[in-house]
């Protein structure tokens, strides 16, 4: 029967994408970077939207809800997933408001002047049936996605804004953002990029492979050789994983070193991030996001020897403070670390936060 | 309602529960004096209601207390905006205040319920004086089984800390007292700091008990998280850029103000800590960075 077969089509793809996840962040870097991720999910929320069968707006928040536990459960790490659900979810909300026709900014956060105005304990349930939602939800998630596809190009563009003649530029394991960004800058700049090695996986190293072929002139060094040569940059650039929400980073590990060296030098410190990197998650504690991989990296198994002896760890991300970040450059132009709390309120809804 | 039934509803609605803001109690008593007012225009009912504020923060000078009053000022503003007819508009008052007063009951348990899950199992937390917001905190991480142990300053000069432990040792968990001056030296082993506060100011800092800028500073110097805790309808409008920025019928006690002569030999209860040394905020409003609170103000203000 042509229906089942649909959602069997459906579930199938949704379990394919779930031990993709699963599979996709061992160890040695992404095998998949966080764009792709994003468009990924975004491209199965559509599908489920599409094909899933719902009659209400609350059915659908439910079933994409669901949905979305499941596949954050699948790689906790990657936030990017969890972020573009809650992109759909306030999709949703807002195209539900505006078929109703009730105008959708004053009904969405809470704040002061809500409490005190508003006629009564309003408990908004998504029953209503609307036949064009369905059309009206696909299509906004059309238009993120064409977003999405925009991202590195909207955050390339603002290079010259920022990169001048004669700069040296320290940026620190592989972002293809900043790859991008740099690249853009040198078709009409000279300047000198040094790029810090970040082992233990040395992805530096493509990055500086990469960025020498677009005759960028490049300096790889150690990590340990940060703070020394700090004294000779004009300005840190650098990519991550997560944005926070109180404006602080989830990066690479050996960041948080790079940003305190810059802060010590005063050297502004520019993060490259797209917005859908944005999670609406705070640092509540400094060992609920660690990731940790194989110490195979730090010290081989092959020293046997003294494995008994000594306890090896080899973690993944580092979280980096508000305080040490000057400016971040996303698709949607540059903001203070101070500001993100704004930004979050505009991408996703505060019920949405908890997923 | 003249003066004094004024005071005595409002001292009737502190006593009846000792674990309701003082905010709410004014809020409560503003709601009733709307309700028994015979004035026949709009101006003279924001005229009453001001100098019934003024007499409220005769009988307690909290900012508090104040902000309350302001915030109701600007709650009938809002309203009256959209109904022209005066008894129609005190009908709507009349509901929404009620509404209103049903929402912040449960502003507590919102902000219980938001920075429960900051409280890591075995940590060790500092707080300052009394304050039921960071009890109901400390109550719910206690109820999800969390173990974690509490200084608290003893808070002179009505020392409130005691208060505070007497509490917490009924909800079993170990509480030490310290001396105020003891904060410094104590710190270094505590792993985050929550406090209460009486007034959130427009530039994101707070207005606390006198000894809060003390232990902002020294959590600072140590690099140790600094939660505050406070429900939205303490956010008021003031800006202080330092201490002595804030105005002088807060800093003292309201018996203090009229009674003495000269007020620099008075000491203050209440301090100003800066936005720069604050975390984060925790309120039913949700979890805020200090820059996202002029932002709050400024929706419901202008």
């Amino acid at each position: 029967m042509p229906g089942a077969d649909k959602n069997t089509d459906l579930s199938e793809r949704i379990e394919a994408f779930l031990a993709d996840l699963k599979r996709g962040g061992t160890g040695a870097g992404p095998l998949r970077g966080s764009a792709e991720t994003a468009r990924e999910t975004t491209a199965l929320l559509r599908r489920i939207t599409a094909q899933a069968r719902w009659s209400s707006a609350g059915d659908l928040m439910e079933i994409i809800r669901k949905e979305g536990r499941r596949m954050t459960a699948a790689q906790p790490s990657e936030t990017t997933v969890g972020n573009m659900v809650r992109r759909v979810l306030k999709i949703i909300r807002e195209e539900y408001a505006r078929s109703r026709g009730s105008s959708e900014e004053t009904d969405q956060q809470e704040s002061l002047h809500k409490l005190l105005t508003s006629g009564g304990l309003s408990e908004e349930n998504f029953r209503q049936h609307f036949p064009t939602l369905k059309a009206n939800v696909i299509e906004a998630i059309n238009e993120l996605l064409t977003e999405l596809e925009g991202t590195t190009y909207n955050i390339a563009m603002q290079a010259l804004e920022h990169i001048h003649s004669n700069e040296v530029i320290m940026t620190i394991g592989r972002s293809r953002t900043v790859e991008d960004f740099l690249k853009d800058a040198a078709r009409k700049r000279k300047f000198h990029v040094i790029v810090a090695e970040c082992a233990p996986f040395c992805q530096g190293h493509k990055m500086a492979t990469s960025l020498s072929q677009a005759e960028i002139e490049t300096t790889v060094i150690p990590d340990a050789a940060i703070f020394a040569v700090m004294s000779r940059v004009n300005k840190v650039i650098i990519g991550t994983q997560t944005v926070l929400a109180n404006g602080g980073l989830r990066a690479v590990n050996g960041t948080h070193t790079l940003a305190l060296a810059a802060k010590h030098h005063s050297t502004p410190l520019i993060v490259c991030a797209p917005m859908f990197k944005l999670s609406p998650q705070f640092p509540n504690g400094d060992d609920t996001f660690h990731k940790f991989v194989s110490p195979h990296e730090v010290l081989p198994f092959t020293e046997g020897e003294i494995l008994s002896k000594v306890n090896v760890y080899c973690p993944v991300f580092d979280y980096v403070p508000p305080e040490l970040i000057t400016l971040f450059i996303s698709n949607i132009g540059g903001n203070a670390p101070s500001y993100i709390y704004r930004l979050m309120s505009e991408l996703y809804h505060p019920e949405d936060h908890e997923l | 309602m003249n003066e004094q039934e004024l005071v005595e509803y409002f001292r009737t609605q502190m006593g009846k529960d000792p674990d309701m803001a003082s905010a709410v109690a004014a809020i409560r008593t503003l709601l009733e004096f709307l309700k028994r007012d015979q004035g026949e225009t709009l101006f003279g009912l924001r005229e009453s209601l001001t100098s019934a504020t003024d007499c409220l923060t005769g009988v307690d000078s909290s900012v508090a207390v104040s902000s309350a009053g302001e915030l109701f000022l600007r709650f009938i503003s809002l309203t009256s905006l959209e109904h022209q007819d005066l008894s129609q508009c005190k009908k709507v008052m009349e509901e929404r205040g009620e509404l209103f007063l049903q929402k912040i009951s449960m502003s507590r348990a919102k902000v219980a319920k938001l920075c429960h899950t900051f409280i890591k199992d075995g940590a060790k937390i500092l707080t300052h004086s009394y304050s039921r917001v960071v009890l109901r905190v400390l109550e719910k991480a206690a109820a999800e089984k969390k173990r974690f142990s509490v200084y608290v300053t003893e808070s002179q000069p009505d020392a409130a800390g005691e208060q505070m432990a007497a509490a917490l040792r009924k909800l079993d968990v170990p509480v030490t007292v310290v001396l105020d001056a003891a904060v410094g030296a104590v710190v270094e082993k505590v792993d985050l700091v929550i406090v209460g506060a009486e007034g959130v100011v427009e530039s994101g800092g707070i207005i606390n008990k006198i000894g809060t800028y003390q232990m902002a500073v020294c959590s600072k110097a140590h690099n140790k998280l600094f939660y505050v805790v406070a429900e939205s309808f303490k956010f008021v409008r003031l800006y202080p850029l330092n201490q002595q920025d804030v105005p002088d019928k807060f800093k003292y006690k309201a018996d203090t103000l009229r009674s003495s002569q000269s007020l620099s030999e008075e000491h203050p209860v209440i301090d100003y800590t800066p936005p720069s040394l604050i975390t984060l905020l925790f309120t039913d409003l949700g979890v805020l960075t200090p820059s996202a609170v002029s932002d709050e103000l400024i929706k419901l203000y202008l």
